[in-house]
């Protein structure tokens, strides 16, 4: 079998900082520097097949919604290339058969949006003609780059202005998986309430999925009936906004400008945009100028907050507006002290942490409940 | 001259197998009218069905892949509706097999040779377990095992989410709620086909040559299909029922033994991928019998993997679902038909 196990740590390492390497996000969205690999050999348009594999459904008006926009600006930019996508793979040995089918009908670049570990290493290491760009992943191979977007300081931002809104001090969290994209986003949504109300709490309900609006609506009641106010949440499709809408309560989105499905209870959305970042990717692969890399897609270019909802107070739009320039002016709000939720100090007054720390964040901080 | 409709207590064996033929082809027909009419090119997916599926190698694999895990839940179902039960936990047990052989994994060290086997063993006693209490209820309660079996796979299902994203979780951080590689592998077979597709195959055709042959096989299936007339001839009804769902779900085990082994290498959410419930389909098609389990989870598989083919192609896996609702659906009318003849008589 595949020795993966000695690659993953050794490139782990990279990343997490141990060698020593500064991993600050620049402009282009670059982590990490591409491996020294040599780049594929070019594309003619009209003979490429650029094949997208999907977490969720293309109707979901959220993440795989937003994934496939940056396929139709890739087919609108390309128009002879070949797009192709399938949606709603399972975390199964399906996912594998799926990006095998996608390598035997000839794709020369495979672009995914969920995690699907080896499941698609497996393929990728036997398809060394095919580029991979795998979404939310930490594992670079020669012919498999990474990307996220920065999800956390838009989260950060709304945060702020859930602490000015929130009478309960309360705050719910919707989570898929106890995965770093839930710890950063729940943690950051809290420390931005906590600049405002020191004495806010979260707490979050993990329902092993994505993409499962009954379970998200049952569990945005659970968190209203525990006295949350506002809610937040990683979920692909809108079931907690409407929850939240029907009590009369607030929610922060994510993906998409879900409004229309609770115009009172909208907050705002952590909105992402890959479609720039897609297109690029696309065109260095057919110049024959693609090499992997790890990319997070920047605050304010492909990742940043809706436009505030309409029942927003101005006072609180403005203070995490206020915040939010700070963030594009470079202050970074994930700054020491900070607790995790058993006490313990993680960051030391005086430090920050990185980006890369945020990716891979796997503790709760202090107020938080619920995830771990 | 007149004709009667009349119905006959045994359906017959041609009369089967005519109409599982007949839903199969309805059900691809219907299939094909919707695709035609959503304007696809019909001729040209058939190609790429086939060239993703029996004509090319890699098409060979996955049908192995598929075929593995359904034939064992597919053979999990069939025992246990001989001696009158229905499994309907094949999925949950198929969890529980999979949890205790990786368990095995993980925490038993040793050579390859040695754990493995062992494995084997406790995917086959975890998927014992997770029947048991639905079988000492249904023996000693007379407790539906439908109902208990079908609610034990929403727990199996969850446990695996629990340990995968909680104690087992991979400690390398790089694993997307799973645990971590396991660090042994079922050897393989035919390139990617494991050593499982074979061990099912002789287990099916083994376990068939038990009921149909030998004097406790004849008892099961008395007891199975008559409980009182089993008891009126002595044979110990309970007893056979208990054996037989304790056999029922260790089958079911292997299957999620094998799959987290052979074929995903780590224990996370999600792995069953529905062959559980798949395993229900297969055992109607099969109609209890062996080479029918083989027959009916090789077209179960053909089935799945034309559904990752087509949905390149843009048909949406929904379809497929539906596909495969359908020949279950035209199979339970036909099975019911067969029970019928047209009886010709002469008037008197």
């Amino acid at each position: 079998m595949i020795d993966f196990r000695n690659l993953s740590r050794r490139r782990f390492l990279e990343l997490s900082g141990a060698t020593g390497v500064a991993l600050g996000v620049s402009g282009a969205g670059l982590m990490r520097p591409a491996l020294a690999a040599t780049p594929l050999a070019p594309v003619a348009e009209e003979d490429a097949v650029i094949a997208f594999g999907y977490v969720g459904p293309t109707s979901d008006e959220g993440w795989t919604w937003q994934h496939d926009q940056g396929r139709l600006a890739v087919q609108e930019a390309f128009p002879k290339a070949k797009t192709i996508f399938v949606e709603n793979i399972p975390y199964s040995a399906d996912a594998g058969r799926t990006f095998r089918q996608f390598v035997s009908e000839g794709a020369n670049m495979i672009i995914t949006n969920s995690t699907y570990g080896d499941f698609i290493y497996d393929v990728a290491k036997n398809a060394p003609e095919t580029a991979f760009l795998h979404c939310d992943d930490r594992t670079l191979m020669d012919n498999m780059g990474v990307f996220y977007p920065s999800h956390w300081y838009p989260s950060y931002v709304t945060g702020v202005a859930a602490g000015h809104m929130s009478e309960s001090s309360k705050l719910g969290y919707v989570a898929s998986f106890p995965v770093p994209s839930s710890f950063a986003g729940s943690n950051a949504f809290l420390l931005g309430a906590r600049s405002v109300k020191p004495d806010a709490t979260i707490q979050v309900i993990a329902i092993n999925s994505w993409f499962d609006p009954q379970a998200s609506t049952q569990a945005a009641r659970a968190l209203i009936d525990n006295g949350a106010d506002v809610l937040f949440g990683i979920m692909d499709e809108p079931g907690y906004l409407q929850v939240a809408e029907q009590r009369g309560k607030k929610a922060v989105m994510l993906n998409t400008d879900s409004r229309k499905y609770g115009p009172n209870a909208y907050v705002s959305s952590i909105m992402f945009d890959f479609r720039k970042f897609y297109v690029d990717q696309v065109r260095a692969r057919l110049e024959g100028k693609w090499v992997p890399g790890q990319f997070l897609l920047p605050f304010g270019d492909g990742t940043d907050r809706d436009a505030w909802g309409e029942t927003v107070p101005a006072g609180a739009a403005k203070a995490a507006d206020e915040v939010r320039e700070k963030i594009l002016g470079g202050w970074n709000p994930f700054q020491g002290e900070i607790k995790d939720n058993k006490g313990e100090v993680r960051v030391p007054a005086g430090q920050s942490m990185s980006d890369n720390d945020i990716y891979n964040w796997n503790w709760s901080v202090d107020g938080s409940s619920g995830l771990a | 001259m007149s004709i009667r409709i009349q119905r006959v207590p045994s359906e017959n064996m041609a009369g089967g197998l005519a109409a599982r033929l007949i839903a199969i082809v309805l059900a691809l027909s219907i299939a094909a009218i919707v695709f035609a009419m959503s304007g696809a090119d019909l001729g040209k997916l058939g190609a790429h069905v086939f060239k993703s599926t029996f004509g090319s190698r890699f098409g060979l694999m996955d049908l192995g892949l598929i075929v593995t895990p359904l034939i064992l839940t597919g053979l999990a179902v069939t025992v246990a509706m001989k001696v009158g039960a229905w499994n309907i936990g094949a999925e949950g047990q198929f969890c529980a097999g999979a949890i205790a052989a990786t368990a095995v994994a993980l925490f038993v060290p040793g050579p390859t040779i040695l754990v493995l086997p062992l494995m084997f063993v406790a995917g086959a006693i975890g998927g014992m377990l997770w029947i048991l209490i639905p079988t000492l209820a249904r023996a000693y309660a007379d407790v539906s095992e439908l109902i208990t079996t079908l609610l034990l796979n929403f727990v199996g299902a969850l446990f695996i989410y629990y340990l995968a994203t909680g104690p087992w979780l991979d400690p390398s951080g790089l694993s997307f709620a799973a645990t971590k590689r396991l660090p042994h592998d079922v050897p393989g077979f035919w390139g990617d086909v494991h050593w499982g597709l074979p061990i099912a195959v002789l287990l099916t055709v083994a376990l068939a040559g038990v009921l149909n042959y030998t004097r406790w096989g004849y008892e099961v299936r008395i007891a199975g299909s008559n409980p009182a007339a089993a008891r009126y001839a002595a044979i110990p009804f309970r007893r056979h029922l208990i054996v037989v769902m304790l056999m029922s779900g260790a089958i079911a085990g292997l299957a999620g033994m094998f799959e987290v082994i052979g074929t995903t290498h780590r224990l996370q959410g999600g792995i069953s991928n529905n062959f559980g419930y798949i395993g229900i389909m297969v055992a109607v098609l099969a109609r209890g019998s062996a080479i029918g389990v083989i027959a009916g989870a090789a077209l179960m598989a053909v089935i799945l993997k034309s559904g990752i083919a087509l949905q390149t192609q843009g048909v949406n896996i929904s379809t497929v679902l539906a596909l495969t609702g359908l020949i279950l659906f035209f199979t339970a009318i036909g099975d019911e038909l067969s029970h019928y003849r047209i009886v010709r008589s002469k008037p008197a």
